[in-house]
């Protein structure tokens, strides 16, 4: 399946590249596969409403049955975002001074904008700092992001790029951990905070929890996405790069975000506890 | 409205024996009681409106000899010598329907105006800001492609009007008028009963004070056989008859300036066709509209709240284009962080660089509608300004020996550009009455002479402020909810239908 949709990809690309056409504008008028319009900025790939939205459905099938797969994660993304969605979250950066800088600079974070040894060397507890700290802890490289490819505004298109970079650094500021739980347990504050539709999607990666983590995360991880994502300020405003030597608990505090229970902390608690009491168990036995 | 006088109540007695009856009393009055001066029609205010009954009625063989009379406050004469050179504008600038022009031609007022500075213009773009849906007003659906296009309407300077009504009122010569300029009206009350003389005591008479400079030959008091308040929104004339007035303050300014273009991308077709542009812009409380002037000048009228247009006004030139431009091209939102953008400490040059290259970045990533106005590069100094918007409509425009037209009688929101049009839809209708009136050999003070000009007017003037105010409220809900996806609907309709269209806008030219 999810190969399947990876070689349609490769080909509407291809195709795009190699049909000269004269459309101009591809959200005013639908198109065949025969005349699509060139694309709007490097690697993007326009799509009709069709093609969008089987894109959609499978990219969401396929990160369902594998979650593990951030490219299908971020082509449901991108495909679900066009009506109102990105551009909410685009106006939201343009009603906001730092937000309308990012959106002129449009800086990218990568390893080689943000290289790790400085990150290191910042302050302890400093945003930075506690960034390159949860880089080593979950074992990620921030190189590993997708780069926007079916969303027709260009400007759109980078606000979801921004999206995409960033949520390491709502990661490292919540200190959620990467597997299923954390990333669910993020999604759900990011959907309240940023309205990107894939993240409210990923709730239903709640099915694959187990039972002990699904009672856990309708019971505490839930509660904090609500309260957080509805209180703090819009996320996407955040110049990272320019407030890495800030306090982290003084940045939460400005931003509003409450900051969670730590995940790993708890489920090495639970295993530990479950641990004894099988030992408990032999012993009795 | 005022109540009946005593004298309409009481029996008739006829005036012999009645000074025979008071000549005692009236002798040992208190009041020095000299006869006022007395006019067939009093105009109070030398407005446009004023001054285009005044005219009508000078052209008008059958009211030509009514003795009249006009008080200003302003000193006419420096509204007879007004002149601007042709590239300069006077900021207060009036759309005329052709309805209106025809009026002026027909009382020999047109050729009084200097046309060269009269803008006619053939298309009226309006959009939304919100939604980019897209209406066009032109004449183009009932002409045939080998006529010109009619105008939709003609801007003219109101100074230039004012001056030509004024230049004609002098070429009709200066028997039966009195033009008193520089004076105000200190008081109107009912006249009183001359024992020997006329009884005036349902007639509104005038107390006149010169202002500053005193006119040597100025009567301290004339009676009105019809007294017209062409007073505007405060009308002292509308206070004496009692007559009430409903309204209400928008709580918007019209932000107003002189602005000089830069040249068209494309050449309008046919050659000299010109286009007026108006953008609704919801979130900033009202729309934004660029009015065409002759030798690529543009007049601006932009309603928006009193905060928006505070802030306008203390821009410097370069952020103002920049904020004119960006009025016409960018999204909401932009706009919306546009106008609360600081001015920061340090220096005035920095501060207008701001708006322009938030204006220069933001045209790269905002898609372009398919008709903009050429971009604005001037700005005429000292041309912005703003007025406060309003709406006012009085309960009736007669009550016995007057009548109101104009501002006096109704005032109402800019966005269509029709106040001055139903003023002269007024005067046009009052000034019939007056010739019916006295071609029938009827009193024109009369009530029943004057109902004709209340019921022809009151109804129209209703139906344009109500759409007016009903277009403003309409195009003040912010957002891209239901309200805004319907009324887009609705104008994509009305464009697309040629007849309904054109339905409207003949409602509009009146």
């Amino acid at each position: 399946m999810s190969v399947l949709r990876r070689r349609g990809a490769l080909s509407l690309r291809e195709l795009s590249l190699s049909t000269p056409v004269t459309v101009v504008s591809c959200r005013a008028r639908s198109f065949s596969v025969n005349n699509r319009p060139p694309p709007k900025y490097p690697g993007h790939v326009p799509l009709n409403f069709v093609e969008r939205g089987a894109l959609a459905v499978g990219s969401a099938v396929g990160a369902l049955l594998n979650p593990r797969r951030a490219d299908l994660i971020a082509a449901c993304g991108e495909a679900t975002a066009t009506p109102y969605f990105i551009y909410r979250l685009r106006d939201a950066m343009l009603s906001d001074p730092t937000g309308r800088q990012i959106l002129r600079e449009r800086p990218r974070i990568t390893s080689e904008t943000l290289p790790l040894p400085y990150l290191r060397s910042l302050p302890e507890n400093s945003v930075g700092r506690t960034y390159a700290a949860w880089l080593d802890r979950e074992g990620v490289s921030p190189d590993t992001r997708d780069n926007v490819q079916y969303i027709d505004d260009e400007e759109c298109a980078y606000v979801m790029q921004r999206y995409r970079e960033c949520h390491d650094f709502y990661h490292a500021v919540t200190g959620l951990p990467t597997f299923v739980e954390g990333e669910i347990a993020l999604k759900a504050f990011e959907f309240l905070n940023t309205l990107i539709p894939m993240t409210g999607l990923s709730m239903f990666a709640a099915v694959r929890l187990k039972p002990a983590e699904r009672e856990r995360f309708f019971a505490l991880w839930l509660p904090w996405a609500v309260r957080s994502g509805l209180a703090s300020k819009e996320l996407i405003n955040v110049y990272w790069e320019k407030i890495l030597e800030k306090d982290v608990d003084e940045l939460r505090g400005e931003l509003g975000i409450e900051k969670p229970p730590d995940m790993r902390e708890i489920r090495r608690m639970i295993r530990e506890q479950k641990k004894r009491e099988k030992e408990r168990l032999q012993q009795s036995a | 409205m005022r109540p009946f006088t005593r004298s309409a109540l009481r029996p008739y007695v006829c005036p012999s024996c009645r000074s025979g009856r008071l000549v005692g009393r009236r002798r040992f009055g208190s009041k020095p009681d000299q006869a006022p001066d007395v006019y067939d029609v009093v105009c109070v205010g030398g407005g446009p409106a004023g001054l285009g009954l005044l005219a009508a009625l000078r052209a008008s063989p059958l009211t030509s000899k009514l003795r009249v009379a006009l008080i200003e406050t302003q000193d006419l004469q420096k509204a007879r010598a007004w002149s601007l050179d042709s590239q300069h504008f006077s900021n207060r600038v009036s759309s005329l329907t052709p309805s209106s022009v025809s009026f002026l031609k027909k009382i020999g007022a047109w050729e009084h105006l200097d046309t060269d500075r009269a803008q006619e213009y053939q298309e009226m773009q309006v959009w939304d800001g919100e939604t980019d849906s897209r209406i066009t007003f032109d004449w183009s659906a009932d002409t045939s492609p080998f006529e010109n296009l009619p105008t939709v309407a003609t801007m003219t300077e109101n100074a230039n009007l004012v001056r030509g009504l004024l230049s004609r009122i002098a070429a009709s010569g200066d028997e039966n008028i009195s033009i008193f300029s520089n004076t105000t009206v200190s008081s109107i009350e009912n006249g009183t009963d001359h024992p020997d003389g006329p009884d005036l005591s349902a007639w509104p008479v005038l107390s006149l004070a010169p202002n500053g400079t005193a006119q040597s030959q100025l009567p301290t008091r004339i009676a009105a056989r019809l007294l017209v308040g062409a007073d505007g929104i405060n009308s002292p004339v509308r206070r004496f008859a009692d007559i009430a007035t409903e309204g209400w303050d928008y709580n918007r300014h019209g932000v107003v300036a002189t602005l000089s273009l830069a040249d068209p991308d494309q050449v309008s077709f046919p050659i000299g066709t010109r286009t007026a542009y108006q953008r609704f812009l919801p979130s900033l409380g009202g729309p934004v509209a660029l009015l065409p002037l002759p030798n690529n000048h543009a007049t601006l009228v932009w309603s928006t709240t009193v905060e928006n247009a505070a802030y306008l006004k203390s821009l410097s030139p370069k952020a103002f284009i920049a904020m004119v431009n960006a009025a016409f091209r960018l999204s909401m939102t932009d706009l919306k962080y546009m106008m609360r953008m600081e001015r920061p400490a340090n220096s005035a040059s920095d501060y207008e660089d701001l708006h322009e290259s938030e204006l220069t970045w933001r045209l790269q990533h905002t898609p372009q509608a398919s008709q903009v106005p050429p971009m604005v590069n001037g700005v005429q100094e000292g041309s912005v300004a703003s007025f406060p918007l309003r709406f006012r409509h009085a309960s009736t425009y007669i009550s016995p020996r007057v009548a109101l037209v104009g501002d006096a009688a109704h005032v109402i929101h800019p966005l269509a550009g029709q106040g001055l049009n139903l003023g002269m839809g007024d005067v046009a209708s009052l000034s019939k009455t007056i010739e019916y009136a006295v071609d029938h050999g009827m009193d024109i003070g009369d009530i029943l002479s004057l109902e004709k000009y209340t019921a022809e007017r009151w109804a129209v003037n209703a139906k344009i402020g109500g759409v007016c105010d009903m277009l403003h409220k309409l195009y003040n809900v912010p957002g891209h909810g239901p309200v805004a996806w319907g009324r887009s609907l609705g104008l994509e309709i009305i464009d697309r239908l040629p007849f309904v269209k054109g339905f409207l806008m003949k409602n509009a030219e009146g």
